[in-house]
């Protein structure tokens, strides 16, 4: 019964799906006149790639690593925290101490359909004004990296 | 038999962000399967709102080892709102002369075609018997019909699916 009809979603539905089922999460998404593989290669990086874009990690290492899973430590203005990944091509989400993290690329035409989603289970709703003023910035920052042609580091 | 491991549905029941996306990941292939076979063009839509009710309601689930019982009941149920609401919009059209013989590269769009003549509720029933592979009760208890009603209505799916495929 190989032949009958299935259907497959995009890594950017799956973050969609976990964003709605998550409520303290807050979810902006962005085009970006990329291929994914390109865009990925920045945001799929957590070491090297993600601290230049996003705002409040300012270094991450990975601690070990098991397939999809790993042990990350991110470094933020208010101190390390450790998070459990999932890290695949076009989707990866992170959690640790009260926070989580997502994100997600799929193909939209000759570019990239890119999602990103952060929230504070203590904070919850409380935390989305800021989210809802640092996000698009963070989302902006990846596109002039993945656009401009930006060399990582 | 597609297994998850206890801790992995604990932690998602915690609200673990991981664990639940990872269950996400693995259960996708087993609702897309119903929803595919069931909801069609609205397949999309419906597993991805069966999705999301499964990661919202998974608190409620006891057993872990029911986890996939639990999932396609799911799944069922939302791909055939779904194609019932479809239905109700345009019924599908149906060309006989388009159907490839068996074993020609078009065969799945083939079985698409004729699967779109049938009732949503017949094609639920296919779904979970011939492409799941449940039994009598089984299916019962998935689509909250008694166990007769599911061999009547399997009976009668067969024989439209037949007609329309032979025809």
């Amino acid at each position: 019964m190989t032949d009958w009809p299935t259907v497959e979603l995009d890594p950017v539905a799956r973050l969609r799906i976990l964003a709605r089922a998550l409520p303290h999460v807050h979810l902006v998404e962005r085009s970006i006149d990329a291929p994914v593989a390109r865009v990925w290669s920045i945001a799929g990086d957590l070491e090297d790639g993600v601290p230049r874009f996003e705002t409040l990690v300012r270094r991450a290492r990975v601690l070990a690593r098991d397939g999809e899973r790993l042990q990350l430590e991110a470094a933020s203005p208010f101190g390390a925290t450790r998070f459990d990944v999932l890290l695949r091509p076009g989707f990866c989400v992170m959690h640790g101490g009260s926070t989580d993290i997502g994100m997600a690329a799929a193909s939209e035409g000759a570019g990239t359909r890119f999602a990103h989603f952060e929230g504070h289970r203590r904070f919850g709703r409380f935390a989305w004004p800021y989210l809802a003023w640092s996000m698009p910035r963070e989302l902006a920052r990846l596109a002039r990296l993945v656009e401009g042609g930006e060399r990582k580091r | 038999m597609d297994s998850f491991s206890d801790p992995l549905v604990r932690a998602a029941q915690t609200g673990d962000s991981v664990a639940m996306a990872e269950l996400l990941l693995r259960l996708e292939p087993i609702v897309g399967r119903i929803c595919g076979a069931i909801a069609l063009d609205q397949a999309a839509d419906a597993a991805q709102e069966a999705l999301l009710q499964i990661l919202r309601d998974l608190r409620q689930l006891r057993d872990p080892q029911r986890l996939v019982p639990w999932v396609r009941r799911i799944a069922a149920r939302e791909a055939v709102r779904m194609a019932r609401r479809q239905r109700e919009r345009a019924p599908a059209a149906f060309d006989p002369g388009a159907l490839p013989a068996a074993g020609d590269p078009e065969l799945a769009a083939a079985v698409r075609t004729v699967l779109a003549r049938l009732a949503p509720e017949q094609r639920a029933i296919l779904a979970l018997r011939d492409l799941a592979g449940l039994s009598e009760a089984e299916a019962a208890a998935e689509l909250g019909v008694a166990k007769g009603t599911v061999k009547s209505r399997l009976h009668r799916a067969r024989a439209a699916f037949l007609e329309r495929w032979t025809s």
